[in-house]
């Protein structure tokens, strides 16, 4: 597998493509499971634009067009796409970043060449996601004795690897003119997240339906591919904002000045270097974000911080108050929806204000935001200093290992208590500006529910990283984990075998007593304190015992 | 405690998986002495200060710094020691003053005129990013952590990597310093003409192993000696050869040079049997030429045991 820049990169990445595929697989399986187990016949009766926001196809029929739609339309969808991201984020910035683009390039192989070949390792790669999907898709079926007929999965995977495709693209045009990782993630993954949602809840309003056809998510599933087949024209402008995006990239790899394995200068330093404004910012970020264990780790996720609490404070703003724009009619279909479909889209009745803060914006965007913040964190928090062989240094120092731990965890706990403000504060503004009769502290205690949900998970990176010392275990297992709990919290409760177990899933302790509505449940909030804390607890031994990677 | 060894391993040994990265070693470094550690790539070297250093738990076996057992007592220990990884890392984004501050923070503070003095004679510029330093330039900030805290041990591996000359010879006179205070300083290196200038004494690690551990004068005293003779004519080497104690014979035009070890009568006598020797000079033979002699062999038959070695394990 060493044969060829081509054969490195994908020798380099094929696992995280598999881990992706098979549990998707895995979900489909349970999904289907579930379903099985339910009457299904009022998915049949309802709007389309309803059962869209949730991925799901009102025209298809039976259990398998209903759980494909709720496995890959949105799942299946993100996960394969996070992961082209990734990949193509990589590519260029990442090797960039890691000094290992000069040694890369010192070889007799033009950048264009380089580059084609990365670019040639993530189509495969892609593609192979795409399989590994389609073969679940037609697998799990056939275990369960489920009858798809008439579902056209092979289309809705092709569209699904090419929307994929085209946002790892963009991670590796961003990377490719900047050089920089992190950016290349963050405007992709951002710019695929404002895709999805404007695609799900656009078309909610009459007037705006069209403009959701301008956004690329769209054209992976607005036209049903599942339903109608492939959709030739979604095709071509995926396929042509592909060759688009890949070009651009190149270009932007050929006219650069490639960076050494240094890091950028930010805007903090440009001040810092700017007499006029040094002591300034010497008082507000400088001497701090040295101080110790917690106050260094704060500063080295403080971006990350403002870059989350910015997204959830602004989707905040401008998902809260566009409920005054929803028809009224909604109110009347959603007053006679059954409560099993209500569970399938979130388990919020989105005709209520509460429902609806929750649909659009707690159940889905804050959480997967949260999860990020925490899981990043906890991943990095001990297993990224090990990597980064900064660990020998720090444990020079006369700390135990047990205290590095705890202040790391501290420095998660701070974040989630700015976060808890941060959210409080975007949705209570927000609440205010759409006039809704709920109250503050319902607001508040959603916001804090929330926080302890990143927390709990990012307390399973941490152990995580505490036991193995590698990050990228520690990110994909929290990752993965939280996928699951999802599941388990929004299918579970649909069937009645399964629903005494949603309690198992951290998630449960997020929305299930209607913060918003209710205020804070203490109960709950108790149960994801304690679990953080028994996570915290669990990583001292396992990292107390370890040798650490040198 | 006072009168503990700096540095004392008893049959410690660290395996990883199959691989025995270190057997057996049994070490002592004494107080205020600065002790070379050398071996050649993957002996065992960096693995062994890990283990004394608690970042990795020994096989079997033990160690200690001070007297303090290196797990039990390892964040006392840490008070006061000071180390300089081989593979230095810091924090890319942090400039080199931060990063000092950091970890002076870590300790409960420095002496900052201490850190001010160590930036002087370094010549380090403390104000840019850590990311941005050469490797020389980074791996003075980490002498400068590993000396900040006036620490009665200072541990480091392969510490010269990328300093200039200049700067390694303050780098000398630094540990000669805290020699000179009654505190130590053990370095591992490969690089011998180093470890020559600095070290009162050498301890040779081997595959893991322990070869020997003897002082710098003991070790350049060891009857091997370097030769040169120049003769009338030009001389072919395979006479010299046969001489007992003789090695390394190197013969260009009419000047010979080998490394000796035994009586020189013999020497003298194969060299003026029906030649003409114009000049003889002999010198102490170097590390660099006792190393290849410990070295130069593969059997651990072939390794040169000494009387005054701890734990030799051949």
């Amino acid at each position: 597998m060493l044969g060829s820049v081509w054969a490195k990169s994908i020798r380099d990445r094929w696992s995280a493509v598999v881990i992706a595929g098979v549990g998707v697989g895995l979900l489909l399986w349970m999904a289907m499971a579930v379903y099985t187990q339910i009457d299904t016949s009022f998915y049949y009766e309802l709007p389309a634009a309803f059962l869209e926001a949730a991925g799901i196809s009102a025209e298809v029929g039976g259990v398998g067009g209903i759980a494909y739609g709720a496995m890959y339309n949105l799942m299946g969808a993100m996960a394969l796409a996070g992961v082209a991201i990734s990949i193509g984020a990589s590519a260029i910035a990442g090797e960039e970043r890691n000094g290992t683009l000069d040694l890369l390039l010192a070889n007799p192989r033009s950048r264009t060449a380089v580059a084609s070949a990365k670019l040639g390792s993530m189509v495969s790669l892609v593609v192979l996601g795409g399989v590994l999907y389609l073969a679940a898709a037609l697998l799990v079926p056939v275990v369960l004795g489920v009858d798809i007929t008439g579902i056209h999965v092979a289309a809705l995977m092709v569209h699904l690897s090419l929307n994929a495709l085209l946002w790892g693209l963009l991670a590796f045009a961003v990377g490719g003119w900047t050089g920089n990782r992190g950016a290349a993630v963050g405007s992709a993954a951002g710019a695929m997240v404002t895709s999805w949602l404007a695609t799900s809840f656009l078309p909610l309003i009459a007037d705006l339906t069209d403009v959701a056809k301008a956004f690329p998510w769209y054209w992976f599933n607005g036209g049903q591919p599942e339903l109608n087949g492939i959709g030739w024209g979604h095709l071509a402008l995926q396929v042509g904002a592909c060759v688009a995006l890949a070009t651009v990239g190149i270009v932007g790899v050929r006219r650069r000045d490639l960076r050494g394995a240094s890091t950028a200068t930010s805007l903090l330093d440009r001040l810092r270097a700017n007499p006029r404004t040094q002591a300034l910012v010497e008082r507000m970020a400088g001497s701090a974000r040295v101080s110790g264990i917690t106050a260094k780790t704060m500063s080295d996720h403080q971006a990350l911080l403002s870059v989350i609490v910015a997204i959830v404070f602004y989707m905040s703003l401008l998902v809260v108050p566009m409920y005054n724009l929803l028809p009224d009619s909604i109110g009347e279909v959603f007053s006679n929806l059954p409560e099993g479909l209500i569970a399938a889209i979130g388990g919020v009745d989105m005709s209520t204000p509460s429902g609806w803060i929750q649909g659009e914006l707690l159940a889905s965007v804050f959480p997967i935001a949260a999860i990020t913040l925490f899981a990043s964190m906890g991943s990095r928090a001990l297993a990224g200093e090990e990597e980064n062989h900064s660990m020998e240094l720090l444990l020079a120092s006369p700390i135990s290992r047990r205290r590095v731990l705890r202040d790391k965890a501290a420095a998660m706990v701070a974040f989630a208590v700015v976060l808890a403000v941060g959210t409080s504060v975007g949705l209570g503004v927000g609440v205010l500006i759409a006039g809704f009769d709920l109250p503050i502290t319902g607001v508040v205690s959603a916001a804090v529910l929330g926080s302890l949900l990143g927390l709990v998970f990012g307390g399973v990176a941490l152990l995580i990283g505490a036991a193995t010392g590698r990050v990228k275990v520690a990110v994909f297992g929290a990752a993965g984990l939280g996928l699951v709990a999802y599941f388990v919290d929004s299918f579970f409760p649909l069937a009645a075998s399964f629903e005494p177990f949603a309690v198992l899933s951290p998630f449960h302790y997020f929305l299930s007593s209607d913060p918003l509505v209710n205020g804070m449940h203490w109960g709950h909030a108790g149960i994801l304190v304690a679990t953080f804390a028994v996570l915290v607890a669990a990583a001292v031994p396992l990292f107390e015992r370890r040798d650490l990677r040198g | 405690m006072s009168d503990s060894p700096a540095i004392q391993t008893v049959g410690l040994s660290k395996d990883f998986g199959d691989v025995r990265a270190v057997d057996g070693l049994d070490l002592e470094v004494r107080r205020g002495e600065v002790f070379g550690f050398l071996g050649p790539n993957g002996a065992g070297k960096t693995t062994t200060i890990r283990t004394v250093l608690d970042l990795i738990r020994p096989t079997e076996g033990s160690a200690s710094i001070l007297g303090m057992d290196s797990h039990r007592d390892a964040v006392a220990i840490r008070r006061q020691i000071g180390y300089l990884p081989g593979d230095l890392a810091m924090y890319p984004n942090l400039t080199g003053h931060d990063t000092l501050t950091y970890f002076a923070n870590l300790r409960g503070g420095v002496d900052w005129p201490v850190v001010e003095g160590l930036a002087d004679r370094l010549d380090a510029d403390l104000s840019r990013k850590v990311g941005d330093y050469s490797t020389g330039n980074r791996q003075k900030i980490g002498l400068i952590q590993a000396f900040m805290n006036v620490p009665d041990v200072i541990i480091m591996d392969e510490p010269s990597t990328g300093l200039d000359p200049l700067v390694q010879q303050e780098f000398q006179a630094m540990m000669r310093e805290v020699a000179a205070e009654g505190r130590t300083v053990f370095l591992s290196s490969h690089t011998l003409s180093e470890v020559q200038r600095v070290a009162h004494r050498v301890g040779i690690i081997r595959q893991g192993r322990l070869v020997d551990v003897e002082s710098v004068h003991d070790l350049r005293s060891k009857a091997l000696r370097r030769v040169e003779m120049t003769f009338a004519e030009p001389v072919a080497s395979e006479a010299f050869r046969t001489v007992e104690g003789v090695s390394n014979v190197a013969v260009v035009d009419r000047t010979v040079t080998l490394s000796f070890e035994g009586s020189m009568a013999a020497l003298i006598a194969t060299a003026t049997d029906g030649r003409q020797l114009i000049d003889i000079s002999t010198g102490e033979a170097d590390l660099e030429e006792i190393f290849l002699a410990y070295y130069r062999t593969d059997g651990p038959d072939d390794v040169h045991t000494s009387s005054t070695g701890a734990g030799v394990q051949a």
